[in-house]
This record gives C-alpha cells, structure tokens and sequence, in this order.
C-alpha cells in the first residue's frame, strides 16, 4: 500500500464519518440552530468527498451554492422565525418515531442489500480533473443545452413568484369594476382549517 | 428513422462533446415551446405599465402565444421523429398531442380566469407568466428523452404549480395549500432524483433509450428499484392513491382557475412522463410496473370515487373525481396495446373539455355567489339555466352517460382493457362508474328538482345576470366551447378516435413496444 492510497483512505474515512455523524445529528438534535450548523459540516464533507474523485469543479460548486447560499439561507429563515411558542404535543409521537425509524432502516437494508448484489460497471470512466469546467461548459452547450435554456425560465419564474409573494402592496380594489377586493379566495371559507380564527378578534 | 437516431446517441456517449457541436440542433421541435415563452415574456413586459394594462393586454399576448403554439403543434403532426437537442426532446405523435391537451388546457385555463383573478384582487399579469411558465414545463416533460431534461422541466411545472397554489397569499388556505403541496413536491423531486442517480449509475448516460437498452440487457435488483423510486414521483404527479394527499387540500385552498389546469394540463403531463418513462425505458421490467400500475389503478378508482360521495365542497369532489378519474386513463397505459395507448390520449382530451367545463361553470357560480358548497346549488335552474344546463352536461359526461364524449372514452378504454385481457381492471372500472354516476347525478338533482321555495339561500339573492364586465365574455367563451365539445362531440368523436389512433402509429417507442409484445406473445 502506497503513502498515496492509505492517505486517500484515510481521508475517506474522515470524510465519511462526518457525513454520516452529521447527517445523523441534523435529524435528531432538537434544537434547530445546531442542525442547520451541522447540515453545513455534512455539504462540506460531501464536498470533500468530490474532491476525492478529482472533481474540484462539482466540489467548489458545492461550496459555493450549499454551504453559502443553501445553508446561510436556511440560517437565515431560522433567526428570523425567532418567536418562541409553545406548541401541543403530538400524540403518539414515541410510537411514531419507531415506525419512521422502522420504515427508514428497511429501506437502509434494501439499499445495502442491491448495493452489494449489484454488479457495477466499476472501474466508471477515468476523472478528467483540471479539465472538467472544459467538459461542463461543452455539455452545457451541446447534449444539455434544452435544460440549460429551461433552467434560466425556471430561475425567472421563481423570481417573480418570489417577488410577487413577499411584495407588500396588495391590490385593494378591483382593477376593472373598482370594488374592495382582499386577496381571499372568492369561495368563503366554510370553516377553519390549519388556523384557528375563533381567538382572532 | 430509429437507427439513426441510434447512432447518434452511440456516438455520443462515445466521442467528446466538442465534436458535438457539429451535429445538428434540430431546434425547430421546440418552435411551439418558443411562442408560450414569448407571450411569457409579453406579460411581462406589459405588466410594467401597471395593472390596468396588464389587465387589458395581457389575455390578447397569451392568446396569441397558446394560440401560435397549438398551431405549429399541429403543423409538427406526422412530422420527422428525429431527436433533437442531441437527444433531450423527441418530437413524435405521442408528445405532440399531450402538449397540444396541456397547451390546450392553458388556454381554457387563462379564458376562465381572468375575471376571478380581478375579483380578487391578484396581480394579473404575474399570474399568467407563472402560469405561462408552468405549461412550458409540462410541454417539455411530455417530449423530454432525458433524464436532466425530464427533471428540469418538471421542475419548473412544480415550482410554478406551487406559487400559482399559492397565488392569493392573504388567504390561509391558500398557503396552507402552497404549503403541503411545495412540502410533498419537493419530496418526490428527491426520490426522483435518487431513482434518477441509481439508473446513471447503472447505464452510464442519461439517455432514456440508452438506460431502456441497459437494463434490457443486464436487469438487476438496483434497476427495480429505480423503477420503483421514478415511479413513485409519476404517481405523485398524477395523484393516484397512495400518493393522492396532497390533492384534496392543494385543490380546495387554490384559487379555482389554477385547480382547473393542475387537474388537467400537469395531469396530462404526468401521463405523458409516465409513458415516455415506462414504455420508452423500463421495457425490461414490463411485467413488474404493470402490476404496480394495476395496483395504483384499482386503489385510484375505488378510493376516489368512494371518498367524493361524501363530500360537501365542489371542489374537494371535484378532486376527488379527479383522482378516480386518473385510475380510469391508468387503464390503458397497463393494457399496453395499440387500443390501450389511443384509448389513454382520447379520454385526455375528452376529460380536458369535460372537466374544464364543469370548472368554468362553477367558477362562474362562485363569481356571482361567494360559494362553492354543494347545497348552495340548490334550486339553481330557475335564476341561471346557462350554468345548470353546462354543469348538468359536462358531470354527466364525467359520470359517462352515453351519448356525451365521456361515454365514448370511458367505453374505448374498457374495450381496450377487456380485449387484453384486464378483467379485474374493467370491473372495478364499471362498478366505481356506477358510483361516481351517483354523486355527478346528486349535484344535478340539487340544481334542477329543487322546489322554488326549497331553494337555498344564496340562489334566492341570485344576482341579475350580467356578460359586460371585463373577464366574463371569455369565461362565457370557454364555458359554451367546452359544454358544446363535450355535448357535440360524443356525436361525431370519430375524428377524435382517428386521432388518438395515428398518434399511436405515429410514435417509435410505442411501436417498438407493440412489437416487442407481440413477438413474446407468438413465442
């Protein structure tokens, strides 16, 4: 075994273990703060584990859009949700939670199991390193360029659906006849049903 | 020309992408995707110029763009079926005439809305680019050969079907709904994507016909598992129980118009993805996904139409029969012979008439009332006869009362499913036929035997009748278009079966599948 190898393995290793310890803590540690900061840890793990296979493009951007967007956004939603409140307890929540972990092992096994009884066609084709942004854009603009063009409608769309929800000034009258309009769903609501009104007034 | 559409995708994968660029685009498949983007564009721009005009030129540029594009979808008929994009997009029968029932259902969409969208108060021009937006994601999904594609574009169907769900932000059911459904969504993006990653993993490329070559030629337990995974998110995209949760809130907290084209133009679009997906490239695993499917199909059925019975809001049995009516057009896709496959397009395009219609008639009570409650249409046919008339026709031909169009869908799928040997399928079919007649009939009773007196109290403070206000005439378009098609066009549906049938002739996958089939059948 040569110093590169075990070094690699040891890294994979390292790398491993942090995803999984991460990934593990974002689930079960109640307070929210500490599972986003770990959800952080876990992208920077994945993002090393890129680097392993030589892929420094995929892992910067992983880098960049993950952890600096993804994760500083989710941070964000958090402090500013910053209301304690004190909410009922859901029922039966004990047996609940052994039956997700129950579902979540099963598929854990299956997953194990095909993974080993598969026949992968290993070794995949040989990393192209430095040359991989090369690679990215020659894709982009050739076999993947109908998503690439849909994507920038995509990004579009969700802007403005993005704008038009946050935006505070509301229509208030009808735009042809001028009467009072509220932004309610012309159907009156026959009753309540995530919000409860009664305490309202 | 398969072969060399073949060739193409073994020299892909084989030479560097730079040598691609010398191959051609064949771009003008998407010429009809183009005009929906300009019109998207369009208001956009209008809607600079503030609300007034958005409201006035905004339906004249959708118009035009829908229209353009359902013009060149029909020029593009019996075209070449080469692929384009270097094998992104294929532009055969079978993609042409779902994009024409998603393009189609856009349209009557945008007619019956504009009026509710005024009323209450939502900004017009913002809700018809998103709108714009999400058919030019279901067009795409429908004629996607790729996995990167397929997700792109149904991503942007998604994510538009979200914020349109969500459109009328004042309104806590509304969110609720953008809620649940953005939550549940994105869920199945995941396991999609997982599904997704598992068939690259095996085959190598994100090609569909690649992946269908692969696993033909080494099916694994990993690949079955893929296909349980992809679909999953099919199922989740046409609401078949179990994954049908979400579509009883997300459809009763929408603003109604945008329920009309969930249920119809994504639904369309769902099925065109789950053939496109199935038949184009899990062929290896024929068996497994059609029980799976009958499965899916005989829960659909029984459980949607059972639970409409009990419902008390228009929309929520609407959604409910929406789910029933998803296990009907499932039918056809497991019997996966020529019938199958026409009898699958015929009933879309019959249901997007049918349901567009009962939906422009209860947007139109609802504009004059403030109610969609079931009892609230009590006694209805003395104060509106227009919408009484239009509803009565358009549930009948949901329920399949012959002679509307429905009937003759609804009896074109079981023929196909009897004759190929589907028996459990048809039963269950009928007998939940039977019980979804019961409830369309129950709101008909409602509208038209009530006594004057017994009428409810909202149809007797009926307002005059009134067609001048901006937004109504087309509303009043789209609604006689509709009941007339659904009315008139039982009659002469003979067109239609044409139709239906040469896009099945016209599309390679599903003629290499037919073959396939047939070969096993003689060994």
């Amino acid at each position: 075994m040569t110093i590169s190898s075990s070094t690699e393995q040891i890294c994979f290793i390292l790398l491993g273990l942090t995803v999984i310890v991460g990934a593990l803590g974002v689930v079960l540690i109640n307070n929210i703060v500490y599972s986003a900061f770990l959800l952080g840890g876990v992208f920077m793990g994945v993002a090393g584990l890129y680097l392993l296979l030589n892929a420094s493009f995929v892992a910067a951007a992983q880098v960049l859009v993950y952890v600096g967007a993804v994760n500083v956004l989710i941070l964000f939603a958090i402090m500013l949700v910053n209301k304690r409140e004190e909410l009922k307890p859901i029922k039966a929540l004990q047996i609940r939670k052994i039956l997700s972990a129950g579902v979540c092992g099963g598929l854990l096994i299956l997953l194990f199991r095909v993974d080993l009884t598969t026949k992968w066609s290993t070794p995949g084709p040989a990393a192209i390193g430095e040359k991989a942004t090369e690679r990215i854009g020659e894709h982009l603009f050739s076999d993947y360029l109908l998503p690439f063009e849909l994507a920038s409608v995509l990004l579009l769309m969700a802007m403005i659906g993005a704008i038009v929800l946050a935006r505070r000034d509301v229509l208030t009258s009808d735009v042809v006849t001028g009467d009072v309009v509220n932004q309610n769903l012309i159907e009156k609501s026959n009753e309540p049903i995530l919000i409860d009104q009664s305490n309202k007034q | 020309m398969p072969e060399m559409g073949a060739t193409l995708i073994t020299t892909q994968s084989m030479t560097a992408p730079g040598d691609l660029l010398n191959l051609s685009l064949n771009a003008s498949a998407v010429i009809p995707e183009g005009f929906v983007l300009l019109a998207l564009i369009g208001t956009l721009l209008v809607d600079l110029a503030g609300e007034k005009t958005a409201a006035k030129w905004s339906p004249p540029i959708c118009y035009f763009g829908l229209g353009s594009a359902l013009l060149f979808l029909s020029l593009q008929w019996n075209g070449n079926p080469d692929s384009s994009f270097l094998g992104a997009f294929l532009a055969d029968n079978l993609a042409i005439a779902f994009r024409s029932v998603v393009a189609l259902s856009t349209l009557i969409s945008l007619l019956i809305s504009w009026r509710y969208a005024e009323k209450s108060g939502s900004p017009v021009g913002e809700y018809a680019a998103i709108l714009l937006a999400a058919t030019l994601g279901g067009m795409l999904l429908c004629g996607s050969t790729d996995l990167i594609s397929i997700f792109v574009s149904l991503e942007t169907l998604s994510v538009a079907s979200y914020l349109l769900s969500g459109y009328l932000k004042r309104d806590a059911r509304s969110s609720e709904a953008a809620l649940k459904y953005l939550l549940v969504g994105s869920a199945a993006a995941a396991v999609f994507l997982y599904g997704a990653s598992l068939l690259y993993g095996l085959s190598g490329s994100t090609n569909l016909q690649v992946i269908g070559i692969a696993l033909i030629n080494s099916p694994t337990p990993l690949a079955a598992l893929a296909l349980v995974f992809i679909l999953a998110t099919v199922a989740f995209k046409i609401a078949a129980v179990p994954f049908h949760q979400w579509t009883p809130d997300v459809y009763e907290g929408s603003p109604t118009p945008v329920v009309a084209f969930l249920s119809v133009g994504s639904k369309a679009a769902g099925f065109g993805l789950a053939i496109r997906l199935l038949v184009g490239c899990f062929n290896a695993f024929d068996t497994e996904w059609k029980l799976l499917f009958t499965v899916l199909a005989v829960l659909s059925m029984s459980l949607g139409n059972i639970v409409a019975l009990a419902q008390t809001s228009m929309k929520r049995m609407l959604a409910y029969s929406s789910i029933g009516q998803a296990g009907f057009v499932m039918i056809g896709l497991v019997c996966g012979t020529e019938d199958g496959y026409a009898a699958m397009i015929l009933y879309m395009a019959a249901y997007l008439f049918m349901n567009l219609g009962a939906f422009a008639c209860i947007i139109l009570f609802s504009l004059r009332t403030g109610s969609d409650r079931i009892s609230d249409y009590a006694g209805l046919y003395q104060k509106d006869p227009l919408i009484t008339l239009g509803l009565s026709l358009c549930l009948l031909s949901l329920g399949g009362i012959p002679p509307m169009l429905g009937f003759f869908g609804k009896i074109y799928l079981f023929f196909a499913g009897w004759a190929d040997g589907q028996y459990l399928l048809v039963i269950v079919g009928l007998i939940t036929s039977v019980i979804s007649i019961y409830y369309y009939i129950s709101v008909i009773k409602m509208m038209v035997v009530k006594e004057p007196q017994e009428a409810s109290e909202l149809v007797k403070s009926y307002p005059l009748i009134k067609w001048e206000t901006m937004g109504l005439p087309p509303l009043r378009f789209a609604l006689l278009t509709c009941v007339l098609a659904t009315a008139i066009g039982g009659i002469v549906s003979n067109p239609l079966f044409q139709w239906a049938n040469s896009a099945v002739a016209g599309t390679p996958i599903l003629q290499q599948a037919l073959e396939i089939a047939y070969k096993g059948n003689l060994g």
